[in-house]
């Protein structure tokens, strides 16, 4: 499928650019990071502990004012004390306000950040890659009509048009077995990956024109090439010439924009997550929202989640740079991030 | 094609693509969960005053009957009572605009007034240290969730430094105005004595509160402008009319600004039209962390409320302003662009 030249192209690129190698190096990260989360994380994500509580990061240990109510001989007293909250190494990104670790949460959040990512994506480019083969390709009546619901769909900014779904729909979840439980190796984890079902099929549900709109271009290009009017001549059927012609020549520049889109869906998830409309909770989006709370005391809660997301869409955004300038397919970026 | 006949055309298009959205928001309230009367009822409300509920809001007609009862309002300006303060939505969704052209046209100002400066140095001295960091700039700053960064800015701006406030909009733009001309705003009418002073304070109060917001949504655009800036001005001073331009001895400014910079202004506002949703879309994040009493904190609590016709309003509202501007930017390219023209 991937022709010699085409990879050629693309380990050039990667030599050149240190950019590209960069963002191939955070993607890795990242992707061991949700794929390893039980065995990598030092405590379950969801383990609550009030009396570790607010702990500081590494290297931020300091003196807090801390202030108790006593009551003595019927009367109500408010003494304020200096104590010294020092940072544990067993909690190396310190601890949120009920003493959930901040790594381990972290870590797991990266789960949900790409399963909606590349599961929104994935979705999005199915559906929009079929409806604008078959505007593309059919043109006429079906196309005006698609081309005319593609654009109501952009006449609605897609983080509106997501937050309007995913807070009138509710936010629905399923959740699968985590194999590293199931096995035994991580006994003190979570058991269950939570998908967020609802989130995924709404973004998908979003962003599927810009595909449609890329698919339909190319469609559009090669419906008049020779080879299709030889296959046709052949008798080959509408399908078998969209499967076997159309569609793989329209495969890089859906590549190319479908990377882009994980980094925008992501971007996505956390925002709907931070309003507190998201299925996960394990989500980067959800801790930088409750962390919000906290920012004169302990910073760090929302601090690093944020961190997160930056390194993986930094990573995606490399990545999708350098398939871009390697295949040089010659779209639009679409409507970006957040 | 003529400049009227395009306009004809394009907002012909532009009003089918406004009868959808108005369409879509009014069948998405039959594919939503819950039934309105529960939102609106006392908890113990007996069932019969639940009917009666219904049959106030006309929830109890049949779809088609609703849907041709919607469009007659629409079209008389009538977008139906909140649910939850039974003001008429249209008052309370159009209090909320000026607060987020407010947001909207500052934070494009900020965005335009950093990022085409930072291109075209970055362009213009290639590979230099100003180079590498407004690349880095642009990297960081198209990969960073607004959200995120408005409650950074707050961390470091107003929690520890104490240099700008954390939420709120105590005074408006047009609000501080009325100190010094005398004009209607929505809403009571105010008469209040011209006073010079009065209006500095509130326009300092106005733009103390307005920063660290437009700050938030507008390091997005900065970013994306630095680097289309860049990427365009490297293309253009690379063409032969550049190197001729030089070689017949124009000065490098001139060059540079005159011809090369106005030639890649276009593109780049292509990608802007693109772009606009993200910037609505990104309005309404930042007001939900600023407290900002703009149309997305308004949709935002009535979504959690399910008021709807606050909700149909809020996204009628959004749908048609962003079609509008969208023709709008259309237009303007083609006048900036005669070579399209109006196609």
């Amino acid at each position: 499928m991937v022709s010699d030249r085409t990879w050629r192209n693309l380990t050039v690129e990667l030599k050149r650019s240190h950019l590209a190698k960069l963002g191939v190096v955070l993607i890795l990260f990242i992707l061991l990071a949700a794929t390893f989360a039980p065995l990598l994380a030092p405590h379950d994500p969801k383990q609550t502990n009030p009396g570790e509580a607010n702990l500081p990061p590494l290297g931020f240990s300091e003196t807090r004012t801390e202030s108790t109510t006593v009551m003595e001989d019927g009367e109500i007293t408010i003494v304020e004390e200096q104590v010294q909250v020092n940072a544990q190494m067993e909690h190396p990104l310190g601890t949120d306000h009920v003493g959930r670790d901040v790594l381990s949460r972290a870590l797991f959040g990266a789960r949900t950040s790409l399963i909606v990512g590349i599961g929104g994506t994935a979705l999005a480019a199915m559906f929009g890659v079929i409806v604008g083969l078959v505007s593309g390709f059919y043109g006429g009546r079906i196309d005006d009509a698609l081309m005319r619901i593609a654009d109501i769909m952009l006449a609605f900014p897609s983080l509106v048009l997501a937050i309007a779904l995913t807070g009138l729909w509710g936010q629905q979840s399923e959740s699968i077995p985590d194999p590293f439980h199931e096995l035994g190796l991580a006994p003190d984890m979570p058991a269950e990956i939570v998908i967020p079902s609802t989130i995924i099929a709404v973004v998908a549900l979003v962003n599927w024109v810009w595909f449609a709109r890329v698919a339909r271009g190319e469609a559009l290009s090669v419906r008049n090439e020779e080879y299709v009017k030889a296959a046709r001549s052949v008798g080959a059927s509408d399908l078998e010439i969209l499967w076997r012609h159309v569609l793989p020549n329209s495969l890089t520049p859906i590549l190319v924009l479908g990377t882009i889109q994980v980094a925008a869906i992501i971007l996505l998830e956390s925002s709907l997550s931070f309003l507190g409309f998201s299925g996960a909770n394990l989500s980067w989006g959800l801790d930088i929202a409750q962390g919000r709370d906290y920012l004169s005391s302990s910073w760090w809660i929302a601090t690093v989640p944020g961190a997160a997301i930056v390194i993986a869409v930094v990573g995606i955004n490399l990545v999708g740079d350098w398939l871009r300038d390697a295949l040089d397919p010659g779209i639009d970026q679409g409507e970006g991030g957040v | 094609m003529s400049l009227g006949r395009f306009l004809v055309r394009r907002t012909l298009q532009g009003l089918l693509v406004v009868w959808g959205v108005i369409t879509v928001v009014f069948v998405l309230r039959f594919l939503s969960p819950g039934d309105p009367v529960t939102f609106v009822a006392p908890l113990d409300a007996s069932p019969e005053l639940r009917q009666r509920i219904a049959a106030d809001l006309g929830l109890n007609k049949p779809m088609h009957v609703q849907y041709a009862d919607y469009l007659a309002g629409l079209l008389q300006g009538d977008m139906g009572y909140s649910y939850q303060r039974g003001l008429p939505a249209n008052d309370i969704v159009l209090s909320r605009v000026p607060a987020t052209v407010e947001l909207a046209v500052a934070s494009s100002i900020v965005a335009i007034v950093l990022s085409i400066p930072l291109g075209v140095v970055a362009a213009t001295r290639r590979h230099s240290p100003a180079d590498y960091g407004a690349t880095l700039f642009s990297l960081v700053g198209i990969s960073t969730p607004n959200f995120w960064l408005g409650i950074m800015l707050v961390l470091f701006l107003s929690v520890q430094l104490d240099l700008f406030p954390t939420s709120q909009r105590p005074v408006g733009f047009l609000e501080a105005w009325t100190h010094l001309i005398r004009f209607k705003l929505a809403g009571p009418s105010l008469s209040v004595p011209l006073d010079a002073g009065a209006f500095a304070d509130d326009m300092g109060t106005w733009l103390w509160h307005i920063t660290l917001p437009a700050v938030t949504l507008g390091t997005y655009f900065t970013a994306l402008i630095t680097r289309l800036t860049r990427s365009g001005m490297l293309d253009e001073l690379g063409k032969e009319y550049v190197t001729a331009a030089r070689a017949k001895g124009l000065p490098e400014t001139l060059v540079r600004y005159r011809h090369a910079l106005r030639n890649t202004l276009i593109p780049i506002l292509t990608v802007l039209g693109l772009q606009l949703g993200t910037l609505i879309g990104g309005a309404v994040i930042t007001e939900a962390v600023f407290a900002w009493p703009g149309l997305g904190s308004l949709l935002i609590d009535a979504i959690n409320s399910r008021d709807w016709p606050i909700i149909q309003a809020a996204l009628i509202v959004i749908g048609v302003s962003f079609v509008v501007i969208n023709v709008a930017v259309d237009v303007v390219y083609g006048y900036l662009n005669p070579q399209v023209g109006y196609e």
